[in-house]
């Protein structure tokens, strides 16, 4: 696995990370016209990041024959808006100028259940950033894009950081308390979008 | 790369058809006229696909395509039956307008990577003229097979075939460019379950943008003339496949203009890649056309419309020199800070 890593290290550094931020520039002019986006950025999965990933097993078996090939989020790029009703309106401008092999809409299993929440996409890279680039044995062809909500932002940043300071199993209250911060997360997104409605027809029926 | 295997196929027009026809299928031997024929094709793919495809997820949006399953399956067994697979596929969307058809399948190996291309002849009517010392015979024959200037189809994937691989390729498709014909979608959309890799409004805002930053770095009025020109006549190809490339052939801009277009792509290959052109994005890119006369007039219009709006004169004494002449009633004013 050290091999894989060298490997990985070398396609970081040589292509990953610049054609993410070529990516960032592009994806930041591409939805320009959007309102209400808190930010857009675009990072290259760091080599301990992607190892950790790259070394998952399910059932004792390795996840991936292939990491290589396999994860297809050696880039991944995030859009934050304000509002619920934001992620449906950047979701089809991003479908207008980005062909997709997968589009998913995650929301947690069950009704009484509250966790991960968001819109990821597996994107083909545009032409228009892999230009200049050349070399086909290290050049991603996709990159994973999640659009998501400030609430939705905040509470994965934090899931994800927690996840990574823990090699044991969470314990019921913790898993309690992850799931309590979700629906915290969930309400005021929700109410958020409710007001920002209520006041946008207001504001539509003033200016009649 | 080495050709390995061969298999062809008659492909009947079978699209909502309750019974589908069945469909034998053979191996070509890697000799005779027939396979020299075929490995030129197989040879010559990459020249002759020039359109960048994706396969589409399926329609729960996983990453899973009916069509690319069928293709890896081919490519990793390089077996009849598989291949036959592919051909029902096609089948089941050919209408009685395509036709008759020959599939050929053919794969190549080199290492681990593999190609395989798909090519369908459509099936044409045809004489046969055979000529001896003193006399000709003409016989009529029902089922040709031609690789036909206008119909001809084919797709090229290579890589290796990794559970990742080919979801990509390329493809000849001459029939596309008959927007909201159905043969503009049988073979890209219907049979590959694919589109362009570049989405139309992808596409069409990059070459809104070049034509953009071209006119800001010209000097030359006339290349600048010729790209506005082009840019009011533009509308006339909503929804055709086209590239940078070829809308300046389309157009015929001089070397001079090209050359400032192929500078604001800055990529070769952007200049040539494919896609379905659409007005109403370039236009959100291309709203205004301004011209600005050196006594200080600026005229402004709808970037299609400037020419019916404005009529010009080049006047005698002096070439250089132009009139513009407008009518209508006054709307509106405005002052502002800078030149717009």
């Amino acid at each position: 696995m050290n091999n894989l890593e060298e490997i990985y290290r070398q396609r970081h550094s040589q292509f990953l990370v610049p054609v993410a931020e070529k990516l960032e520039l592009h994806l930041k002019d591409c939805l320009s016209s959007l309102h209400r986006i808190d930010r857009i950025c675009s990072r290259a999965k760091s080599p301990a990041r992607f190892m950790q990933k790259a070394l998952k097993k399910v059932n004792q078996i390795p996840k991936y024959s292939d990491p290589l090939n396999q994860i297809l989020d050696q880039i991944g790029a995030r859009v934050v808006t304000f509002y619920t009703s934001d992620v449906e309106v950047i979701a089809k401008e991003i479908n207008r100028y980005f062909h997709s092999i997968e589009n998913k809409i995650l929301v947690p299993d069950g009704e009484s259940e509250f966790g991960y929440i968001g819109q990821h996409f597996i994107l083909l890279l545009p032409s228009d950033v892999l230009a200049g680039f050349n070399d086909d044995d290290n050049l991603p062809q996709f990159f994973e894009l999640q659009i998501k909500t400030l609430f939705q932002h905040a509470w994965s940043e934090a899931e994800h950081d927690l996840g990574y300071k823990t090699t044991s199993q969470l314990t019921s209250l913790q898993k309690r308390k992850i799931a309590f911060t979700a629906a915290q997360a969930w309400g005021a997104d929700n109410i958020f979008n409710d007001l920002y409605n209520e006041l946008e027809s207001d504001h539509a029926l003033n200016s009649q | 790369m080495e050709l390995k295997t061969i298999h062809c196929f008659l492909v009947h027009p079978a699209k909502r058809e309750e019974t589908q026809p069945d469909i034998g299928g053979t191996s070509v031997p890697k000799k005779g006229l027939l396979y020299s024929m075929l490995k030129g094709i197989f040879d010559k793919s990459e020249e002759d696909c020039r359109t960048d495809i994706s396969f589409n997820h399926n329609a729960t949006g996983k990453q899973q395509n009916d069509c690319r399953d069928l293709l890896l399956a081919y490519i990793n067994s390089h077996r009849v039956d598989d291949g036959r697979s592919i051909a029902l596929r096609l089948q089941a969307v050919t209408t009685h307008k395509s036709g008759l058809g020959l599939l050929f399948l053919m794969v190549g190996n080199d290492g681990d990577k593999s190609k395989l291309v798909l090519s369908r002849f459509p099936a044409d009517q045809g004489i046969l003229a055979e000529e001896s010392k003193d006399s000709l015979t003409v016989e009529f024959l029902e089922k040709v097979f031609m690789k036909s200037a206008t119909a001809y189809k084919s797709a090229l994937y290579e890589g290796k075939p990794t559970a990742n691989a080919f979801w990509t390729g390329r493809a000849t498709d001459k029939q596309i460019n008959n927007p909201g014909h159905e043969f503009a979608n049988y073979w890209i959309r219907d049979f590959l379950s694919s589109e362009l890799r570049t989405t139309s409004a992808a596409g069409s805002r990059r070459l809104a943008q070049a034509l953009r930053v071209a006119m800001q770095n010209l000097s030359e009025t006339e290349a600048k003339s010729e790209i506005a020109a082009a840019v009011t006549l533009i509308t006339g190809i909503d929804g055709k496949t086209t590239s940078v490339e070829a809308f300046c052939d389309h157009f015929g801009l001089s070397s001079k203009a090209i050359d400032a277009v192929r500078k604001a792509i800055k990529h070769d290959n952007l200049m040539s890649e494919n896609f379905q052109f659409d007005a109403v994005e370039f236009k959100r890119h291309i709203a205004f056309r301004s011209v600005e006369l050196s006594n200080g007039g600026i005229l402004t219009a709808d970037a299609s419309q400037f020419d019916n709006i404005f009529h010009r004169e080049d006047l005698k004494l002096d070439k250089k020199e132009v009139r513009f002449t407008t009518q209508g009633k006054i709307v509106d004013q405005r002052l502002r800070k800078g030149k717009i």
